[in-house]
């Protein structure tokens, strides 16, 4: 026999360990869509909420280089407040949205008070003599301070703020990497720490760190992905302006300087012209780029906009000699996205497969249904196919199998899939043609989903 | 009367550096990729070889490879549209390296360099 269920933190009884239910809480907030500091503060939350377990309030220091910085306290103001808090995690049913709404009407209303003193302070983590609170991130090990007043290594202007005699001081840190620092107490019940505390603090710091570190790592590669490809877009620009730059200087230049003949003036003005042009496509090409306003998806008819792309005079140019067969299935429920993108990137598709096939040869469009109400619309044509090592990179912008195109026609495809919830498949093989696949969600499936 | 090769894929420029480099008294010989540069090395003697970098088909820094393979002593410049070649060692053994703009003047003034040394 076998039981299955779908665990949450709202599963727990008010009977169960608390730290069972804080370690839920916590563990949780490594997989919210908020933001760092949303879920910080909940981990801070769970951390505070409840006498049963931990602590009263909670205070958190970022680390930024080498400087330990004051961020913000979470904490009730009396011991009702603490259980009324525990009540609200506490409550079945009660979702991470509402921890964070709750989260951040308690930072509203302390925000004018403690937290302006508290990002007042700052600390050097690499220069000695180091003091509490510094001390523990820096050395990434959990100190536990009784006796706060008569205790040297804490620093006075921090424990006049804190104002107890007993505190710990969990460090966040991922390997070598210091992110920060919790310090907690117990200033409303004057309960004293024990070791279970300690343990359980440390266990969250140390889960805390990580998520920190994690989600730092994945704003790092974010940015060095965008600034690769910015950097790759920089050299593509660069080339495909310099070229028609150098032409039209050289015959400029030719024009200016020495006697010319009425052919060859009319043949420089040709060429400068063409040049001109091919500097106008270059902008032209990177406009996707910048005009992409991804709106919310629109429902829309697929065979008018099908119908519409066909006419259009580029495809009307290039189809002669090649055959383009439609078939779209009847009665296809609207499809979500935007119509004049979609069209764009059809263009596109049509654009590159008519350029692939051979003349004699055929180009398939076909639009069905597909899954989950949604509607595929594929794309064959008879062309030489795609390489193995192209075909993977095929929707990568700047990459291109034609030698005077930019390569960003298939990216800007994907990037119109993509904002309308749909995707974009490719299948191919050398010698046998190529097939786009477009997978688009309909409306229907949106009511089903409610 | 020294002699020229251009390797360049763009037309109108090929068109551009034969005119020019003619007025300025060489003889000048064009190819549009490495295949059909590295047969009229083959073929005929050039005191000066000058090539892009992106073409289609084998690139300049597999066709400057080629040549120093065929052990030519035969000086080369690099005319591109890319500053960034510039850190791939194999373009160190060129001689020259030019950016392409919209004035020869640069490109002139190494190529009269290179030959009167």
């Amino acid at each position: 026999m076998i039981q299955e269920f779908q665990f949450s933190a709202s599963d727990f009884e008010k009977d169960e360990p608390k730290e069972l239910m804080l370690l839920s809480i916590i563990s949780q907030s490594f997989f919210q869509p908020f933001s760092i500091e949303d879920n910080l503060l909940v981990i801070l939350t769970a951390l505070t909420s409840g006498s049963g377990v931990g602590f009263n309030r909670a205070m958190l220091f970022r680390a930024s280089g080498e400087i330990l910085r004051g961020e913000l306290w979470l904490g009730p103001k009396s011991a009702e407040e603490a259980n009324s808090i525990w009540e609200v995690l506490s409550t079945p049913g009660i979702g991470y949205i509402e921890i964070i709404e709750h989260n951040r009407a308690l930072l509203r209303r302390e925000a004018d008070s403690l937290n302006k003193r508290i990002k007042a302070l700052a600390y050097s983590l690499d220069r000695e003599p180091l003091s509490i609170p510094a001390l523990p991130a820096a050395k990434r090990e959990v100190v536990w301070v009784k006796g706060a007043w008569a205790e040297p290594l804490v620093d006075k202007s921090f424990l006049n703020i804190l104002n107890v005699d007993e505190f710990l001081c969990v460090p966040l840190f991922s390997g070598d990497e210091i992110l920060g620092e919790v310090i907690l107490d117990n200033a409303i019940t004057r309960r004293p720490i024990e070791h279970k505390d300690v343990k359980l603090a440390s266990l969250c710091g140390l889960m805390a760190g990580n998520y920190m570190y994690s989600t730092t790592l994945q704003k790092k590669v974010v940015e060095m992905e965008r600034m690769a490809a910015l950097g790759e877009m920089a050299m593509f620009v660069m080339h495909q302006l310099r070229n028609p730059l150098a032409a039209i200087g050289g015959f400029t230049d030719q024009l200016l300087d020495s006697t010319n003949d009425a052919v060859r003036t009319r043949r420089n003005l040709d060429i400068i012209r063409k040049e001109i042009k091919r500097l106008e496509d270059v902008l032209f090409k990177l406009s996707p780029f910048l005009k992409m306003d991804l709106r919310k998806p629109i429902s829309f008819e697929l065979p008018p906009v099908v119908q519409a792309v066909l006419q259009s005079t580029n495809i009307q140019l290039k189809r002669e000699g090649i055959q383009i067969d439609v078939e779209v299935e009847n009665g296809l429920p609207e499809i979500l996205g935007d119509p004049t993108y979609f069209g764009e990137a059809l263009r596109n598709l049509l654009d590159n497969a008519l350029e692939a096939t051979p003349r004699g040869g055929r180009v398939s469009l076909r639009a069905g249904r597909g899954e989950k109400n949604g509607v595929v619309l594929s794309i064959q044509d008879t062309g030489p196919g795609l390489p193995e090592a192209i075909k993977e990179k095929i929707f990568e912008p700047f990459l291109s199998t034609k030698e005077k195109s930019m390569g960003v026609g298939l990216f800007y495809v994907k990037r119109v899939m993509d904002a309308c919830g749909g995707r974009i498949e490719v299948e191919s093989e050398p010698g046998k043609g190529t097939l786009f696949r477009l997978f688009f969600r309909s409306r229907d499936e949106r009511r089903e989903n409610g | 009367m020294k002699k020229l090769l251009i390797v360049e894929d763009e037309e109108a420029l090929c068109l551009l550096y034969k005119e020019e480099l003619s007025r300025e008294g060489y003889d000048v010989t064009t190819a549009h990729d490495a295949e059909q540069a590295l047969e009229m090395l083959g073929r005929e003697h050039f005191d000066l070889i000058i090539t892009d970098i992106r073409m289609p088909g084998r690139d300049g820094v597999e066709l400057i490879t080629e040549i120093m393979g065929l052990r030519k002593d035969v000086p080369i410049i690099i005319n591109t549209a890319y500053q960034s070649y510039r850190e791939d060692f194999m373009t160190w053994a060129a001689d020259a390296y030019v950016v392409k703009s919209s004035s020869l003047d640069e490109l002139k003034a190494k190529i009269k360099e290179l030959m009167s040394r």
